[in-house]
C-alpha cells in the first residue's frame, strides 16, 4: 500500500476544504477504500477521516425522523443500524431488506450509508491493476468488453465501461427516490445542495472514471427517504451465486400501491444488472393503470429490460432480470 | 548472519561513541515502563542487559524468539526472586511485567531513532549484550534473523561475572540462573523513546509515510504503538502488539478470520486503518472470556460451545467465528437455524465446520436464555 498522509478534520468545513485537495479521499467505513489501498487501485496520498466528525455531531451518523414523514439517514449511519432501525423496517422494508442482503454482518457493522452509495465496482479488472481499465486509468480500454463478463452490466454500458454498480440498498433508495444532501459545493465549504439520488451517479458514457456528480471536496451528509405510505410494502429481491454474502447477479426493488383491484403507482429499480443505481420508470408506466397480473408484471419486465445490451457471458442476466422483477412484483402484490 | 564472539571487556577506543564494539561502553538511553517510570540505561548496572533491535517491518517470527529471550530472564528470576524489570517504551513498548509470566513481546518499528544511530543499526535485527559493568559484551549484527535463544543465552552465561561462592566456577547457563538479575530485555527503538501517552479520544493526525505514536485500547489494556497510518487494525494486532488471535486470511473482507469486537460490535480488522480505532474498546478473542466475567484459563461460554459441537476442525477461521458468534447473538437476528447461517455467511470455513458451528450457537443462545443472565 501506498503510504498517505492521515487527517481527522474537526469540522465539516474543514472536512470540505482539506477533501478538495488533490490525492484526498474521505474515508468512512473503509471497506471498499482500504480494499482497494491494497490493491493499489485506490492511491490517495492524503486520507480524510470522516468518523470523528460523527462523534461530534451524532445526527451524521443516526437516523432522524423528517417533518414530512420521511426519515433522514446519516451519511456516516452504519449499514446495520439503519438496517435494524424500526422506522426503516416499516416505511420502508425494501430498504432494511436490500440493507441486510449486502455484504456480511461485520461489514455493515462499518460500512457508512453514503460509503455505501460511492463504493466502487467489483468489476475483476477495475480491481486488477495488470489489465487495463478505463474506469482506473483513463483511455487505456476496457478489458471486460471481450473479456469474461459475466458479472457485468447489461443495461446503461457504454463501448468504454459495462461495470456493474454494486450497490443493494441504492438500488432500494433510487426505487423511493431519495435525495442526497450534500455540503461543500462549489468550493464554498459552507454551501449546501440536494442532489435526487437518481441523479448521483453518472452513466460511464466516454469517462467511465467519472462516477458521481459530487466535485472534489464535496462531502454527503444525509441521505432523505421522503414519506411514501405505499413503499410500507415493498419488497428487496436478490438473486446471486450463493444463498448469502454475494453481490447481485440481479436485484429488484419494487413498491405497488394496489387499490381496487387496480395499481395507482409503482416504483421499479434493479440491481446487479446496470452501471449505476437503475429506477426502470418504463416498467412503472407499463404497471400503472393495470391489474396486477402475471402478464402486466411480464410487459413490466419487458420493458424494463428493452434496453438491454448483454456481452459475451452475461446474456442469461436479461432473462434472470426479468424474472426476478416478475417474482418480486407477484410477491409484494400477493 | 554474524554473531560476533563473546569477548572480555576492554578498555574504551575511541570509535566506541559511534558503534559500540565489544568491550565499549554501551550508550545510554532512557525508556519509560507502563507506570510511567523512566529508567536509564545506566541505572541497570550490576545487571545484564539484553538490547533487542527490530527490523522496520515486523516479522512475527521475531515474537517468538524475543517471547524466547523472556522466559530465559523470567524463569531466571521467577527461581530466584529476582526482579524482571519491566520496561514499556512510548508508541512501541508492550509489557514485560514484573515477575509476571504473563510477558508478551515487545514490537515496533526502529527507523534511523537516534538510539539505533548511536548504536550502528539501520534497518536490520541486531541484539547487544549489555555486562554489568554496561559494556557491550556481544552482539549480533547484519543479519535477516535474530541470534536463537541459546545463543543469547550463552552470551549472557558468559557476561556474567564469576561467583566467588561457586568452587566449579560454572559459567554455564545454570550460573547466569543463579546470579541476581535485574534483566532488562528486548528494546524496540523508534523515533522517539519519551513517556507513554495517554489514549486521545479522537485520532491523532499522522504524517505522510511516517510512524506516529497512537495508543489501542485491545482487552482491556492500553497498548502505545508507533505506526504508519497505512498499518491496519489486523496488522497491528498481529505484527506490532504480538496479539496473533485475529487471523489474517484473505486480508480483503471476504472471509471473517480477522474478526474483532470494537465497542461490542463485530468488524473485521483487516479493513480498517488502527489509527482509526483509537479510543475505542477493542476485544480479540484473547480477551473475549473476560467479558463475559471468566478469569484465569476459564473459556467464554461461546468458545466452550464450540468445543463441545465440534465447532471447528483446522481452527484457522476459529477465532473470527467466535467473535462473530457472540456479537451475532447480540444483534436482533431471529432464533431460528436459518438465521445463524445468515448472519455468520460472513465467516467462512473450508473445513466445512458449519453445521458444528450452528450447534454451538444454538446452545450457547439457548443456554443463555433460560439463565436470563443475559448478555455475552
Amino acid at each position: 500500500m501506498k503510504p498517505f498522509d492521515y487527517t481527522v478534520p474537526t469540522s465539516l468545513d474543514e472536512a470540505t476544504r482539506t477533501g478538495a485537495r488533490p490525492a484526498t479521499r474521505f474515508i468512512a467505513g473503509g471497506t471498499t477504500l482500504v480494499d482497494l489501498m491494497k490493491l493499489e487501485v485506490e492511491t490517495p496520498e492524503h486520507l480524510v477521516d470522516l468518523n470523528p466528525l460523527g462523534d461530534r455531531d451524532p445526527s451524521l451518523a443516526s437516523v432522524r425522523d423528517l417533518p414530512t414523514g420521511g426519515l433522514r439517514l446519516g451519511a456516516l449511519a452504519r449499514m446495520s443500524d439503519v438496517a435494524w432501525d424500526t422506522r426503516v423496517k416499516e416505511r420502508y422494508p425494501m430498504l432494511s431488506q436490500a440493507l441486510l442482503l449486502a455484504a456480511s454482518g461485520q461489514l455493515r457493522n462499518m460500512a457508512s450509508m453514503a460509503g455505501n452509495l460511492l463504493q466502487r465496482t467489483r468489476c475483476p479488472y477495475f480491481r486488477d491493476t495488470a489489465t487495463p481499465c478505463n474506469k482506473r486509468e483513463p483511455g487505456s480500454g476496457c478489458s471486460a468488453l471481450r473479456g469474461y463478463n459475466r458479472s457485468h452490466a447489461i443495461l446503461g454500458t457504454s463501448e468504454h465501461c459495462i461495470a456493474t454498480h454494486p450497490s443493494d440498498p441504492a438500488v432500494a433508495l433510487v426505487a423511493l427516490g431519495a435525495t442526497v444532501r450534500v455540503r461543500g459545493a462549489d468550493g464554498q465549504p459552507g454551501s449546501e445542495r440536494t442532489i435526487p439520488i437518481g441523479n448521483l451517479h453518472l452513466l460511464p458514457g466516454t469517462h467511465p472514471e467519472r462516477e458521481t456528480v459530487l466535485q472534489p471536496g464535496e462531502v454527503i451528509t444525509a441521505i432523505d427517504v421522503p414519506s411514501l405510505p405505499f413503499a410500507r410494502r415493498s419488497l428487496y429481491l436478490k438473486v446471486r451465486d450463493r444463498a448469502s454474502y454475494a453481490f447481485a447477479l440481479a436485484s429488484a426493488a419494487v413498491a405497488l400501491d394496489v387499490s381496487n383491484g387496480t395499481i395507482r403507482a409503482a416504483r421499479v429499480a434493479l440491481g446487479g444488472v446496470a452501471t449505476k443505481p437503475w429506477r426502470s420508470t418504463a416498467a412503472e408506466r407499463a404497471l400503472v393503470g393495470k391489474r396486477p397480473s402475471a402478464a402486466t408484471f411480464r410487459s413490466a419486465a419487458d420493458a424494463a429490460l428493452s434496453g438491454a445490451a448483454p456481452r459475451k457471458d452475461n446474456e442469461f442476466k436479461v432473462e434472470l432480470a426479468r424474472r426476478t422483477l416478475v417474482r418480486a412484483l407477484t410477491e409484494v402484490s400477493a | 548472519m554474524r554473531t560476533s564472539a563473546v569477548d572480555s571487556p576492554e578498555s574504551e577506543s575511541a570509535d566506541c561513541a559511534r558503534v559500540p564494539d565489544i568491550g565499549c561502553q554501551a550508550p545510554d538511553f532512557e525508556v519509560t515502563d507502563h507506570a510511567g517510570r523512566r529508567h536509564r540505561l545506566a541505572e541497570l548496572r550490576g545487571s545484564p542487559v539484553l538490547v533487542v533491535f527490530h527490523p522496520p517491518h515486523w516479522d512475527p517470527s521475531w515474537s517468538e524468539y524475543v517471547r524466547a529471550y523472556n522466559r530465559v530472564m523470567s524463569s531466571a528470576a521467577e527461581s530466584h526472586g529476582a526482579r524482571l524489570l519491566s520496561v514499556v517504551g512510548a508508541g512501541t513498548w508492550h509489557t514485560l511485567a514484573f515477575d509476571d509470566a504473563s510477558l508478551d513481546f515487545p514490537a515496533a518499528c526502529i527507523d534511523a531513532g537516534p538510539i539505533a544511530d548511536r548504536y550502528g543499526v539501520v534497518d536490520e535485527p541486531a541484539v547487544f549484550l549489555i555486562d554489568p559493568d554496561g559494556r557491550v559484551s556481544w552482539r549480533h549484527t547484519a543479519g535477516d534473523a535474530p541470534p536463537s535463544p541459546n545463543d543469547v543465552a550463552d552470551a549472557l552465561a558468559a557476561a556474567l561475572p564469576a561467583d566467588a561462592h561457586d568452587p566449579h566456577h560454572d559459567w554455564s547457563r545454570r550460573r547466569f540462573v543463579a546470579t541476581t538479575l535485574a534483566a532488562t530485555l528486548a528494546i524496540a527503538l523508534t523515533r522517539r523513546i519519551a513517556g507513554a501517552a495517554p489514549a486521545p479520544a479522537t485520532p491523532t493526525p499522522s504524517a505522510f509515510g511516517s510512524a506516529n505514536a497512537i495508543t489501542l485500547r485491545v482487552n482491556g489494556r492500553e497498548l502505545p504503538l508507533d505506526l504508519e497510518p497505512r498499518v491496519t487494525l489486523l496488522d497491528a494486532l498481529r505484527e506490532y502488539a504480538g496479539i496473533t488471535g485475529p487471523k489474517k486470511g484473505c486480508d480483503h473482507g471476504q472471509c471473517g478470520a480477522c474478526t474483532v469486537h470494537v465497542n461490542g460490535r463485530r468488524i473485521l480488522s483487516c479493513l480498517t486503518f488502527a489509527v482509526m480505532q483509537q479510543g475505542k474498546e477493542i476485544t480479540t478473542i484473547e480477551g473475549l472470556a473476560a467479558t463475559a466475567g471468566r478469569t484465569g484459563d476459564a473459556l467464554h461460554p461461546m468458545q466452550q460451545a464450540f468445543i463441545d459441537h465440534d465447532g471447528f476442525q483446522c481452527g484457522y477461521c476459529t477465532s473470527g467465528q467466535i467473535m462473530s458468534a457472540t456479537a451475532m447473538l447480540r444483534e436482533p437476528w431471529g432464533p431460528a437455524d436459518d438465521d445463524v447461517r445468515e448472519a455468520m455467511s460472513g465467516n467462512l470455513c473450508r473445513c466445512g465446520a458449519y453445521p458444528g458451528i450452528v450447534a454451538a450457537i444454538q446452545s450457547v443462545r439457548k443456554n443463555s436464555a433460560t439463565d436470563q443472565g443475559g448478555r455475552r
